[in-house]
């Protein structure tokens, strides 16, 4: 049996939504869902999982407050500190927790270094999003005002080529022969 | 057993092929053709150079080209040949000499480095401003490098010969000798032989400011044409009329006396009345200052003559007269007047009270002014008539210093050999024949009597920098013999001197009988006052210049006046009544620079055109005042065409004002003159301290849990150990300091400071390290406004204004060294921290420039390179001079643009201390603890020391009930701190 | 989705569609520059150059080319700083606070709006540099491990917070706005045309990092975006605070106050939105964004300036009280100085700027005026340099030894610089409004139903 990849295309995301819900109540996979802005309310209907960024960011902020709060122990009170010990101000420099207050800033701005940037990276990588890839989007005008479902099926795609056109879908291609 | 093994290069070598010894001889078979390539030129010549070979040009020629990029720093040293014995690289020498330049004279240490003079330290005594920058002088390079003839360089040889013969052909004229007054006895004594050689020779002295008055009136007194020295410290009550003897007026070891006689601890603290016109150093210092015009000074005095017989007496006197009959015999009065009449009636009062041979002794006389203004005169007058055939100068600049400048240059032209022996080309030796350059006092022998009874010696610390001959060499050479050095070991070990010991102690007392004086005959006759309304004019000498003589220094030049707190200039200063008067004005500029309005000033002899008017309180109603010593046109490149030339006025009594078009930029580094009401100097009264010693000095306290404690047993974090080790305080008494700004000079000659120049100065820029505040006492005081429910706006902006005759406060600010630093705490590069001796560190080459720490110093004692001040001909001053680049310590950096520098409390002074002490294995002593300022401080306001130390003097003072720290409030604890000032006041 | 009340005016003006929005975000980077745009852009790169000048003068010289003196050892330089830094401010609270709190109208400006963030805040950033006496050894505020072992910084000291803090602000806020531009940037490659314009297609290839829109990315997106923006909102009020205590830690009566943060924050908060008005105002004319950005946006940014510019009176009132309460003398002579001394006349445009002209946007009609809210942006932004002027020069000029008091006075290098960077500025901004999709289309279609005129007229009917 072969398989087909079927891309339909709708013109408006509320229609989408309803289709993408009578699809899978009908049980049938939708493979991916291109649109041109975030549709409200999609996630849930294609089902998909919520996603971990937020933890990531978090633990990333841990790392980043422990790293300031280490880096500032080892310059200013130990290692540094007491090999070379600095008198600066008359500050209790053998204690951390006497210095503290003075230390309070940059370690919370090591935090937001840290959570900002690594959850951003972790995101592009996760996307595959770097400079130089090319869009996979099947059709470039999904970026504009289209929005466009893929399904993979395989044996006969009559039943759902009539679900989709009922559920509004303007267009639907197969792959390989779109009609441009 | 022996191995007979035989191991070959090759078969050839195995079966002895002759090759293998051909090759062994030459590794070449063949002859290289190298004659035929290199041998024949045109062949050579005709090559066209292959592209490999223009490789390897251009190879060599980028190598070459990225070498000579790098530039290497040209350091001009020379390595010692022959290194002599007493020189150790990096270890200071001290040399006891003399500093007398014809004005100034002290006994000083001189510091050599590598056999560079670098520094003058007192030799026990006091010196000034002017003796301590004189080791600048020494390398100033406007000095002249050879003998001149017509203004020509030319060499000793040819001088020696034609002045030698000219002398010899003088038939009838006069040979004049015009000197300053020379303290020097083998001095006299070569004049006198020179004198034996050639016939008539005359003598005259003559000093810059004249004091005939009290020479002439001692004449008739005492049969002695000498001035008295005074006991300042055994005085209970001082009298001076104008006389600013503080700070220029007669020697400077008055001023050391002075503060010596004014310690409060003893409960003896003499009471001090000025009755001036100008706002002096004395009259600042005074307990109570009278402002009088100079006209109205001999009828005061001859008033005050009038009290002590009993007669009745001038009110304003009242005070005076009270505390001068109380305490008999314990009193001097003097007065700076240049009238006979007047000087005869103080010596009359200091007769009557019985100060002679107790508070003044005229029998052991001291030697520093002996000039004679009327000698002078005859001297001019031959000159004119053609009597002189010859003139020799010797430390005067007449055609400069000269009231009657001009007249004297006219006469000048009718002499037929006019040699000056000046250092410089100045006014005089540039219309001279001839000059012949004398050495500077660092590089001469010489001896010196100031007093009697006490004599100290000369020695040269640094071989001539320039072909110049000393003075007394001249006189042997053209007297037939030389070598003055021998002449004088000679004289003095004729005298049965111990030679090696005065000269390395730097000074000798010799037992001399007291002067053959003739009684006290009272000539003195009453003075009546005189009312005019005519401006009055008073000339005085400013502490950094003094007569002018160093005007080419530009230390000198950049010290700011106490009183005005300017520098680079003179001006006429002038009450603020009467400028308004006048409609004259001072006024800030955007910038905060001082500008004012100008005047002519003009009397019936002379006029000087477009001089500033300074507003400055304290002086006297319609009079005003102006220092001579500037205006000068031959002094080099820092002291040419400075302020303006008030010699012409020396004698002049009133004068008229005019105001003309235009303004004047002044550089003056203090725009505000009070306090406005804040707790900065803390004083009190001696009544006050006697029953209170903690009098005037409250110190706020707040609560706390342990219940109320000052700032400084406050903290919020615990404490470093600060008592482990050395703790280095300074303690400053405000009591002692008489502002003279003799320890700023010391500073920037120990720590290597920048001048800046007009300009900067102007922009509140000056890199002093330590600098004097002056502070005007204002009419204006919270508890007046609380009285009269003065706004606090009205009464702040009233308190901006000085008093018209305020009292006056001095206070020595640099870094306090605080052990809570706000600039500490500042830094993001940790370029300033603090060392567990309680000093402040600055880390020149970490420092990266925010100047935030400047910003968050409330004392405002750090200074910013803001330009490249050293090797920049922007800033040309000594820092960009060969000569004047060798005066540096070599023991601190000079600073690069774009760092903040500030007192580092002589860090390297005390890091020698400490090494000296670690090598000779013994406890630093306190006694060697010592930072440049406190070390130059004539009247020991400066201690220096280890207040870890419980027996050392700065423990006692940090303990002391007068000890206060500058803004005690901040909690900032300072390792400076001061000691209140007390005023003898009822 | 969102629902939004019917009675509110549209935020989207016309009878747009998504690919309307489409048409209209790409047209200024498709279509040719107006000649507004032209004379601005010549303008501004000509004032940069002028700035470069001037610092490579005093770099070059030294920092005594400025009007500096002992006392002052800081006035223009930590001025403009300060003031840029705020100007910042509006950028990150628009995209990160009012994201947080759901304020869709933020979507039409919140690009732009950061945009002008990060330029401002590298204008901000050159100042900190180029004040240092040795600006060649800059990087030695960074802790860098070095040969000199144990040679490091001091972490005690507000300057270094700040090189934290700046560089961390300006780093994530990029990162923030580059997030949000990649569909965008997305949309406009997909517009371009490999036969007509090959290199643009290029371009924005590159800068779309690949994007297509997939369901699971815009997921993420939206989750980054949001967190993001909860980490940029401490973070913007921590810079500020951060600023404020290079002053607020200080011993300097008149920098030595604890209401500084706060005060601080909301001072740059009121200049940044006066100066994001200022560029939309200029931007949606050379750009042709009128449908987009509305008197409605407008009218909302004036209300928060009049909010923040009445805080940051209360502030300057209170300051003044404190000084009176705390019977400190050197407190109280200070404020009273800056009142009625020498500088007086700073203090004087302080106040007028910042207290009592924002306070016309009372009336509504000067509110929803485009004009008026121009020139009062404008005013807003003078009134907000004046106060910082006020704090650094006139608490500085006259501390605690009336010995050191002095005065102040700019060179033409100080004035010279402050051009500079302004011109940087527009220079960058103006570049970006060419080459950048200056509106978030992918958002702004998010409420397009909800807010777009059209819709709402057809719910009405």
């Amino acid at each position: 049996m072969s398989k087909k990849i079927l891309y339909a295309i709708f013109d408006d995301d509320e229609v989408l939504v309803k289709s993408v819900k009578e699809l899978r109540s009908k049980g049938i996979e939708i493979a991916e869902v291109y649109s041109p802005f975030p549709v409200h309310g999609l996630d849930h209907a294609l089902g998909l999982k919520e996603t971990r960024m937020a933890i990531t960011a978090f633990i990333y902020g841990c790392l980043g407050l422990a790293f300031g709060g280490l880096l500032i122990y080892y310059i200013m009170i130990s290692g540094v500190g007491k090999s070379w010990p600095m008198n600066i101000g008359g500050k209790p420099n053998w204690t951390f927790y006497q210095n503290m207050p003075a230390f309070v800033p940059i370690m919370f701005e090591c935090t937001v270094l840290f959570a900002g940037h690594l959850m951003s990276l972790t995101y592009l990588f996760r996307n595959r999003l770097y400079p130089g890839a090319t869009t996979t989007s099947p059709d470039p005008r999904t970026t504009d005002d289209k929005f466009l479902m893929e399904l993979e099926i395989e044996g006969s795609d009559v039943e759902i080529k009539k679900i989709l056109t009922a559920t509004g879908a303007s267009e639907i291609n197969e792959k390989g022969n779109e009609n441009e | 057993m022996k191995t007979t093994k035989k191991y070959w290069k090759g078969l050839a070598q195995l079966n002895d092929d002759p090759i293998v010894e051909k090759l062994a001889q030459n590794e070449f078979v063949e002859q290289l053709p190298v004659d035929e390539f290199l041998g024949d030129q045109e062949n050579l010549s005709s090559t066209s150079s292959s592209r490999r070979d223009f490789l390897k040009f251009l190879g060599f020629s980028t190598a070459a080209a990225t070498l000579a990029a790098c530039e290497t720093p040209i350091v001009k040293s020379i390595p010692y040949l022959v290194k002599p014995d007493e020189i150790i690289p990096g270890v200071a020498n001290y040399y006891a000499s003399t500093i007398y330049d014809g004005r100034d004279y002290a006994s000083v240490l001189v510091k050599t480095r590598e056999g560079r003079p670098i520094k003058i330290e007192n030799n026990g005594t006091s010196s000034n401003s002017r003796v301590q920058a004189s080791v600048l002088s020494l390398y100033d390079s406007a000095r002249l490098r050879h003998p001149l003839k017509e203004n020509k360089e030319t060499d000793w040889n040819t001088v020696d010969k034609e002045i030698r013969e000219k002398l010899g052909n003088i038939k009838s004229g006069k040979i004049a000798f015009l000197t300053s007054t020379i303290l020097s006895p083998s001095t006299n004594k070569l004049i006198e032989e020179f004198s034996k050689n050639y016939n008539n020779v005359e003598h005259v002295m003559i000093d810059s400011t004249p004091y005939d008055g009290i020479l002439d009136a001692n004449m008739d007194s005492f049969g002695v044409r000498l001035v008295p020295t005074y006991s300042f410290d055994k005085a209970a009550v001082i009298v001076s009329f104008g006389a600013d003897f503080l700070a220029n007026w007669m020697a400077n070891e008055y001023a050391t006396d002075y503060v010596n006689g004014r310690n409060p601890k003893s409960g003896k603290m003499s009471k001090h009345y000025q009755l001036e016109t100008n706002l002096s150093l004395s009259g600042s210092n005074a307990d109570k200052r009278i402002q009088i015009k100079p006209s109205e000074q001999g009828y005061l005095i001859s008033s005050l003559y009038d009290a002590v017989q009993g007669k009745d007496f001038d009110s304003r006197l009242s005070h005076i007269v009270k505390a001068l009959k109380s305490n008999p015999k314990k009193s001097i009065i003097i007065s700076n007047s240049n009238d006979k009449n007047i000087q005869l009636l103080v010596n009359a009062i200091n007769q009557k009270l019985g100060n002679y041979n107790s508070t003044i002794s005229i029998a052991k006389p001291s030697n520093l002014k002996q000039g004679n203004s009327e000698k002078l005169n005859a001297l001019i007058s031959d000159m004119k008539n053609g009597n002189v055939s010859a003139l020799i100068t010797y430390n005067v600049n007449p055609s400069y210093s000269l009231e009657k400048a001009n007249e004297f240059n006219k006469a000048l032209q009718n002499v037929n050999l006019k040699i000056s022996t000046s250092l410089h080309n100045d006014e005089t030796a540039s219309l001279m024949d001839y000059v012949c350059p004398d050495h500077h006092n660092l590089e001469s022998w010489g001896d010196a009597n100031p007093k009697h009874g006490v004599y100290s010696l000369m020695q040269p610390t640094i071989s001539p920098l320039f072909s110049t001959r000393q003075f007394q060499e001249s006189l042997l050479v053209w007297s037939g013999k030389s070598d003055y050095q021998q002449y004088l070991q000679d004289f003095w070990m004729n005298k049965g001197i111990d030679w090696n010991k005065s000269l390395h102690d730097g000074f000798f007392d010799m037992k001399e009988d007291k002067l053959k004086l003739k009684r006290f005959v009272d000539q003195s006759k009453s003075i009546k006052s005189s009312e005019s309304n005519l401006i009055e004019l008073e000339i005085y000498e400013t502490i950094a210049l003094g007569d002018g003589f160093q005007s080419n220094n530009p230390w000198l030049q950049e010290l700011p006046d106490p009183i005005t707190r300017a520098c680079w200039d003179n001006y006429l200063t002038i009450s603020a009544t009467t400028a308004k008067e006048l409609g004259l004005s001072n006024w800030n500029v955007s910038n905060g620079a001082l500008n004012g309005s100008l005047v002519d000033i003009t009397t019936n002899e002379v006029t000087l055109k477009n001089v500033p008017v300074m507003i400055s309180p304290g002086q006297a109603r319609s009079t005003v005042g102006m220092a001579i010593g500037y205006g000068r046109t031959k002094a080099g490149k820092a002291g040419d065409n400075v302020g303006f030339n008030a010699y012409p006025f020396l004698s002049a009594k009133t004068v008229n004002i005019s105001k003309v078009e235009g303004e004047y930029e002044f550089a003056c580094i203090q725009l505000h003159h009070t306090m406005m009401g804040r707790d900065i100097v803390k004083e009190t009264t001696l009544s006050e301290y006697i029953k209170d010693p903690s009098s005037g000095n409250h110190r706020e306290t707040y609560q706390t849990y342990k219940g109320k404690l000052t700032a400084d047993k406050v903290s919020l974090y615990d404490e470093h150990d600060l008592e482990t080790g050395h703790f280095w305080n300074l303690s400053i008494d405000l009591n002692s300091c008489i502002g003279c700004g003799e320890c700023v000079i010391a500073c920037q000659a120990e720590n290597n400071l920048s001048v800046v120049g007009k300009e900067e100065i102007r922009k509140s820029r000056d890199m002093h390290w330590l600098r004097i505040d002056r502070y005007f006492s204002s009419d204006m005081t919270k508890k007046l406004s609380k009285e009269e429910k003065i706004s606090a706006i009205d009464m702040f902006s009233e308190m901006e204004v000085p008093s018209e005759n305020p009292e006056v406060v001095f206070q020595p600010v640099m870094c306090m060294h605080c052990n809570h630093a706000p600039c500490e705490n500042v830094c993001p590069v940790a370029a300033t921290t603090h060392s567990n001796e309680g000093l402040n560190q600055m880390t020149y080459n970490r420092c990266v420039g925010t100047r935030y720490c400047a910003n968050n110093c409330p004392y405002k004692v750090r200074r910013f390179n803001w330009f490249q001040y050293s090797d920049n001909d922007k800033f040309d001053f000594n820092m960009n001079d060969d000569y004047g680049k060798m005066v540096l310590n070599p023991d601190v950096v000079v600073r690069s643009r774009g760092v903040i520098e500030k007192c580092s409390m002589c860090i390297q002074k005390i890091q020698e201390l400490k090494l000296n002490a670690k090598n000779s294995g013994q406890p630093v002593k306190d006694v060697d603890a010592q930072t440049a300022c406190s070390a130059s401080c004539s009247t020991n306001a400066l201690t220096f020391g280890d207040s870890n130390n419980k027996d050392s003097k700065v423990w006692s003072l940090r303990n002391d009930d007068r000890a206060y720290d500058l803004l005690d409030h901040l909690n900032v604890r300072p390792s400076v701190f001061y000691q209140t000032k007390i005023r003898n006041k009822a | 989705m969102h629902k939004e009340s019917e009675i509110r005016d549209p935020l989207i003006l016309g009878n747009k569609t998504y690919h309307d929005i489409t048409r209209d975000i790409a047209r200024p980077v498709e279509g040719k520059a107006n000649k507004y745009w032209w004379i601005l852009f010549g303008l501004s790169v000509a004032l940069f150059l002028w700035g470069v000048g001037c610092m490579a003068y005093t770099i070059g010289t030294g920092i005594g080319v400025w009007g500096l003196n002992r006392t002052v050892n800081w006035a223009w330089d930590i001025t403009n700083f300060v003031w840029w830094i705020g100007i910042g401010h509006a950028g990150t609270l628009i995209s990160a606070v009012l994201l947080l709190f759901r304020q869709k109208w933020r979507m039409a400006i919140n690009r732009s709006a950061e945009a002008m963030t990060i330029f401002g805040v590298i204008q901000a950033g050159l100042f900190p540099l180029i004040h240092m006496g040795r600006p060649w050894l800059a990087y030695w505020v960074f802790p860098i491990p070095n040969q000199y072992g144990s040679l490091w910084q001091n972490f005690n000291s507000p300057l270094l917070w700040d090189v934290f803090a700046i560089s961390t602000y300006l780093t994530v806020s990029t990162v923030f706005w580059y997030i949000g531009l990649i569909p965008d940037f997305a949309m406009i490659r997909d517009r371009m045309s490999k036969t007509i314009s090959p290199m643009k297609k290029k371009l924005y290839t590159l800068l779309a990092f690949g994007w297509s829109g997939r369901a699971k990315h815009w997921q993420r997106f939206e989750e980054v975006s949001l967190v993001l923006a909860g980490l940029a909102t401490p973070l913007v009020f921590s810079v500020h605070s951060i600023v404020s205590m290079d002053f607020a830690t200080s011993v300097i009566p008149g920098w030595h106050t604890t209401i500084f943060p706060p005060y601080f924050v909301l001072g740059a908060l009121f200049s940044g939105f006066a100066m994001v008005e200022t560029l939309l105002i200029i931007m949606r004319k050379v750009v042709n964004m009128e449908a987009y950005i509305t008197i409605k946006h407008i009218e909302y940014m004036n209300v928060i300036i009049l909010f923040t510019g009445s805080l940051v009176g209360t502030a300057y009132i209170t300051e003044l009280f404190m000084a009176w309460y705390s019977g400190v003398e050197f407190e109280q002579y200070a404020f009273l100085n800056r009142a009625t001394g020498p500088y007086w006349w700073a203090y004087a445009s302080m106040m007028s700027c910042n207290v009592i002209i924002p306070q016309l946007y009372w009336i509504r009609k000067i509110r929803t005026s485009f004009i008026a809210t121009f020139i009062l942006s404008i005013f807003v932004n003078i009134g907000m340099w004046f106060e910082r002027f006020v704090i650094i020069v006139t608490s500085l000029h006259r501390d605690f030894l009336p010995s050191a008091w002095t005065m102040f006075s700019p060179t033409f290098v100080d004035m010279g610089i402050f051009l500079g960077t302004i011109g940087f500025f527009f220079t960058l901004f103006l570049m970006y409004s060419r080459t950048f999709p200056v509106v978030a289309q992918a958002e702004l279609k998010t409420i397009l139903k909800s807010s777009g005129s059209e819709f709402k007229t057809r719910s009405n009917e």
